[in-house]
């Protein structure tokens, strides 16, 4: 047993010193320094490749992320919780679309792109986009898919995009954190600075949560970087090789 | 062969091993129980998304090469992070620590690497120390 503890802090103090490493050799990124940018019409612009926080437990505080603390599940959010194994299905490991919370999880960035009927959200993540219209049409009608229906529009200088109709397939983040069909996500996003974002995503589902909660994030612009293709398929191997297990989803 | 493996309930060591990847939860195909340090040599890289994958021959006890496969992180963020397809070589003699997959099979997800100079970098995702080659 001791050797097998001695082991695991081989590994832990290997990977704090790579860590640790990095705090030597190079100096924290900093994003470039102006004003909030506009848009020809006078709208805030969030054009741009932005470097979002990694957040695989949307319960969990972490760089850049605040988080609302331990979620507040319904009985069936705390069975279907409790239920979830990842080694029985991993939806995102067999490459299905993660949805919108956990798009905005993963540490690939993002980049926004703006007109005045539509804001983009490309995802490296598997290559993903979401079109957003902030025209101030309804929701459509549509079948429930992956990433819901989403709509924006403008409070002041912040940019609102509520989306609905989730298929009910995908799990908040890595974790596994559950959901229902009955999520609705309010995404709020202003831009302080040139450099920053700051996003609220409110999470109200009232099959899974007593009441909404929400996580609080601050996104960096990154002009140095640009976006790069992600073929999640590509090399998929541990699910080829079934390690990993594409989950059983009812009819 | 110079692996070790055992049982471990450390959270810290938990949310160390959570931020390596966003493409799946670790839990799906790896087990954070059993922690493995592996020596051998660089026989092939895969450099491909969702994951890199490092291939090294790792002696058994009895002398007798084994060949092991290690899933490392995206090649986006690796990129990003100074490591490339070129970062390391066949035949260079390398130390991984990582986790072993649960079926059992030769596979690990890789933390760090130990590279032939001495220095240790992070190959997973999500985090910034690689090789500037």
């Amino acid at each position: 047993m001791t050797r097998l503890i001695a082991t695991t802090l081989t590994i832990f103090l290997a990977t704090a010193g790579a860590v640790r490493m990095l705090a030597a050799g190079q100096q924290e990124y900093k994003p470039p320094a102006g004003p909030t940018p506009r848009t020809s019409s006078g709208k805030v612009d969030f054009s741009g490749v932005w470097e979002k926080p990694y957040v695989p437990d949307m319960s969990k505080d972490g760089k850049g992320q605040k988080s609302a603390g331990d979620l507040p599940f319904t009985p069936w959010g705390e069975t279907e919780w409790k239920a979830y194994d990842a080694a029985e299905g991993d939806y995102t490991g067999a490459c299905l679309p993660f949805g919108m919370t956990r798009s905005m999880n993963t540490p690939e960035p993002m980049q926004f792109m703006q007109s005045d009927t539509y804001v983009s959200f490309l995802f490296e993540q598997n290559s993903w986009f979401t079109v957003v219209p902030i025209d101030g049409r309804a929701h459509r009608k549509g079948e429930a898919t992956w990433f819901g229906d989403s709509v924006g529009h403008w409070e002041g200088d912040s940019l609102v995009v509520d989306t609905a109709n989730f298929n009910g397939k995908t799990r908040l983040d890595t974790i596994g954190h559950p959901h229902s069909d009955q999520l609705h996500l309010t995404q709020r996003f202003s831009r302080p600075d040139l450099g920053h974002i700051t996003y609220e995503v409110i999470v109200d589902d009232p099959k899974t949560f007593t009441r909404p909660w929400k996580n609080v994030r601050t996104l960096t612009l990154r002009p140095d970087w640009e976006m790069m293709e992600y073929s999640c398929e590509e090399n998929n191997k541990s699910l080829w090789e079934g390690r990993i297990k594409v989950p059983k989803y009812k009819p | 062969m110079k692996t070790t493996h055992g049982c471990i309930g450390a959270l810290l060591v938990f949310t160390a091993v959570a931020s390596l990847s966003a493409h799946h939860s670790f839990a799906a195909e790896f087990d954070v129980n059993k922690p493995v340090t592996l020596t051998g040599a660089v026989t092939k890289i895969e450099w491909g998304n969702p994951h890199i994958w490092v291939y090294v021959n790792v002696k058994d006890d009895h002398g007798a090469l084994q060949p092991w496969q290690c899933e490392g992180g995206a090649p986006n963020t690796l990129t990003r992070s100074g490591w490339s397809k070129d970062s390391l070589k066949a035949d260079e003699q390398i130390t991984i620590y990582g986790y072993l997959a649960k079926d059992g099979s030769k596979t690990c997800n890789l933390r760090t690497v130990t590279l032939p100079g001495g220095k240790t970098v992070f190959a997973g995702s999500s985090a910034p120390d690689a090789p500037k080659k």
